[in-house]
């Protein structure tokens, strides 16, 4: 482990049968960065963050986070880190207020001032019964109660689900204050634009294996972009398969869904040709990430794109 | 043992136990202001031994028959352990299946630390039940005429808590162990019923008295406390089953992997 790794796990494995799991994972968080965890539902991103918690043991492997044995010194792991799980849940009768004076009564007390400021920040109502609360209410007080204690390091499993975009602006920028502070972050999303802004290196996992370590921007690279641009009128989708950089241009009725690469600078000059009524970004793919990653030929330095230097390929970091 | 845990868990659960409290001193009121009026007459009955082992004796004739059989062998022992075992598949393999365990466990707390502490509070809840027990016992039997020294409806209400120790642990072992809901509260549920009928049956049929010995019911009645008050034996045995049991939960906890 380096000096300045606060998680490293090594082969670090959990097979469920059946191929479900994890399998042999590699992985450096260093300290300070906000790490992202990407991979679409069962690719083993909870199963890792659970490992790393000691609330499922490995079938093979060992991980430390903060210097510590994961399994040896999980209680002193657990009391210098703060967790969101990805399918968060609380008493239903019971209130947030009374919820989180519980789990701040667990780490043996925790300054009130922190929970109403976070509560400000995030405009969570700690009073009403959880059942009352929406999925993004609720969401709000598990990144209260992860952040309350200020630990050293964040796991986030699918933190900003179910928030809408304000309450995603705060945490994003509690996310940067947290980072500046030197803090760790680890968190973990499904779709590449939940987590670009804010990360600083993303890990990719698929079926319980690592494709690849790389910084976002990289990512971005090699991410098939969609835009659905409506027009005034009927727009020949041809026009944008000309382009470079464009895999598919689909029109239906005036809106043509264009799949490129790279920059978007060619297909937004050609739209304003036409009167253009809205564009919308779509859901980046993931699944094309992992192919051409897995189109790459043993010893490529990469799918396609010139990445060599500047990021971590392949499964380890 | 965490006293966090213990205070959440009896925040949860105490409201359920205390109406189950007020639920059951109500009816054993009404059983006692029932005797004077009907229990001279059905203690004339010719009650088959089988269905009178089922009820406590049937000796309808005495209030302390009355009570035995109405109360004590059915109504006491059946919300006690159905609370205990409620209690405690609710507090663990319930949380775990609601995922709010893995929140817990995510915090500085060790998993016996959190199994004991759900543990204290099923304790606490089986001994408000047999409390109560012990409370509608005593206003009954004085509605009913009178005729049971307190100190006998107290050994009743010790025994009781006991059983409700043993069936509740149950419940905890399996729910520890296997973090199945379903699971620990059918065996538990098994242990409890099956232990009243085999300790009914049992008796009646050479060569499975020994049966008997294995039901947690026998040591919370065989010495009859409402007539010969508190068995100690048989409150060691129950309450060393609870904690034998309970260890084998924390044991069985530690060492799996937390579901969901």
């Amino acid at each position: 482990m380096t000096a300045s790794a606060v998680i490293e796990t090594s082969g670090l494995t959990k097979d469920y049968g059946a191929g479900r799991g994890l399998f042999g994972l590699d992985l450096e968080v260093r300290e300070g960065e906000v790490f992202g965890f990407l991979g679409p539902n069962g690719a083993g991103k909870s199963t890792t963050l659970r490992l790393l918690l000691d609330l499922i043991r490995p079938t093979a492997g060992r991980a430390r986070v903060l210097g510590l044995d994961t399994r040896r010194d999980s209680l002193a792991i657990r009391r210098r880190v703060g967790f969101l799980p990805g399918d968060f849940a609380l008493h239903p009768r019971l209130s947030g207020r009374v919820m989180l004076g519980h789990l701040a009564e667990l780490r043996g007390g925790v300054d009130k001032r922190a929970i109403d400021s976070l509560a400000e920040r995030f405009d969570a109502d700690l009073d009403r019964p959880v059942r009352q609360l929406s999925t993004g209410n609720r969401q709000k007080l598990g990144l209260i109660q992860a952040f309350m204690h200020e630990p050293e390091l964040l796991i986030l499993d699918e933190p900003i689900a179910g928030l809408d975009p304000l309450v995603q602006q705060s945490f994003h920028a509690l996310l940067t204050e947290v980072s500046d502070a030197g803090r760790t972050v680890l968190l973990s999303s499904h779709t590449l634009s939940e987590v670009e802004r804010v990360t600083d290196r993303l890990a990719i996992l698929r079926e319980g294996r690592l494709v690849v370590v790389d910084s976002a921007q990289n990512l971005r690279h090699v991410a098939v972009q969609r835009l659905a641009i409506e027009f005034a009128a009927s727009v020949a989708a041809g026009e944008f398969r000309a382009l470079p950089g464009v895999r598919e241009a689909i029109a239906e009725g005036p809106i043509v869904t264009v799949s490129f690469e790279g920059s978007a600078d060619a297909v937004v000059k050609l739209a304003a040709t036409h009167e253009v009524r809205a564009i919308r970004p779509r859901e980046d793919d993931l699944e094309d990430i992992f192919l051409r990653y897995y189109r790459a030929a043993p010893g490529d330095s990469g799918p396609g794109v010139d990445l060599g230097g500047r990021g971590d390929h392949g499964a380890s970091a | 043992m965490s006293w966090p845990v213990a205070k959440l868990a009896l925040r949860l659960r105490l409201p359920a136990a205390i109406s189950a409290g007020i639920g059951l001193i109500a009816v054993i009121i009404a059983v006692g202001a029932l005797f004077p009026a009907v229990g001279h007459t059905i203690g004339k009955l010719n009650i088959p031994s089988s269905v009178a082992g089922l009820l406590g004796g049937a000796n309808y004739g005495t209030i302390t028959g009355w009570f035995q059989s109405e109360i004590c062998s059915i109504y006491g022992p059946l919300v006690v352990g159905a609370l205990g075992i409620t209690a405690a598949t609710a507090l663990t393999a319930g949380e775990e299946d609601e995922r709010i365990l893995a929140l817990t466990l995510a915090y500085p707390i060790r998993r016996a630390q959190l199994l004991l502490g759900k543990a204290a509070a099923v304790a606490v809840i089986v001994v408000v039940v047999a409390v109560a027990t012990g409370i509608g016992l005593v206003v009954g039997v004085a509605v009913g005429g009178g005729g049971i020294s307190t100190g006998h409806i107290a050994a009743v209400t010790i025994q009781l808590a006991g059983f409700g120790f043993a069936t509740g642990a149950v419940a905890l072992a399996i729910a520890g162990g296997a973090g199945r809901r379903g699971l620990a509260s059918g065996v538990a549920t098994a242990v409890g019923l099956g232990g009243w009928l085999i300790n009914s049956f049992a008796p009646l049929v050479h060569g499975i008295v020994w049966l008997e010995y294995l039901s947690p019911f026998y040591y919370y009645a065989r010495h009859d406390p409402l007539t010969s008050g508190v068995d100690v034996l048989g409150l060691v045995v129950l309450c060393g089953l609870a904690a034998a049991l309970t260890v084998v939960g924390v044991i069985g906890f530690e060492r799996r992997d937390l579901r969901g």
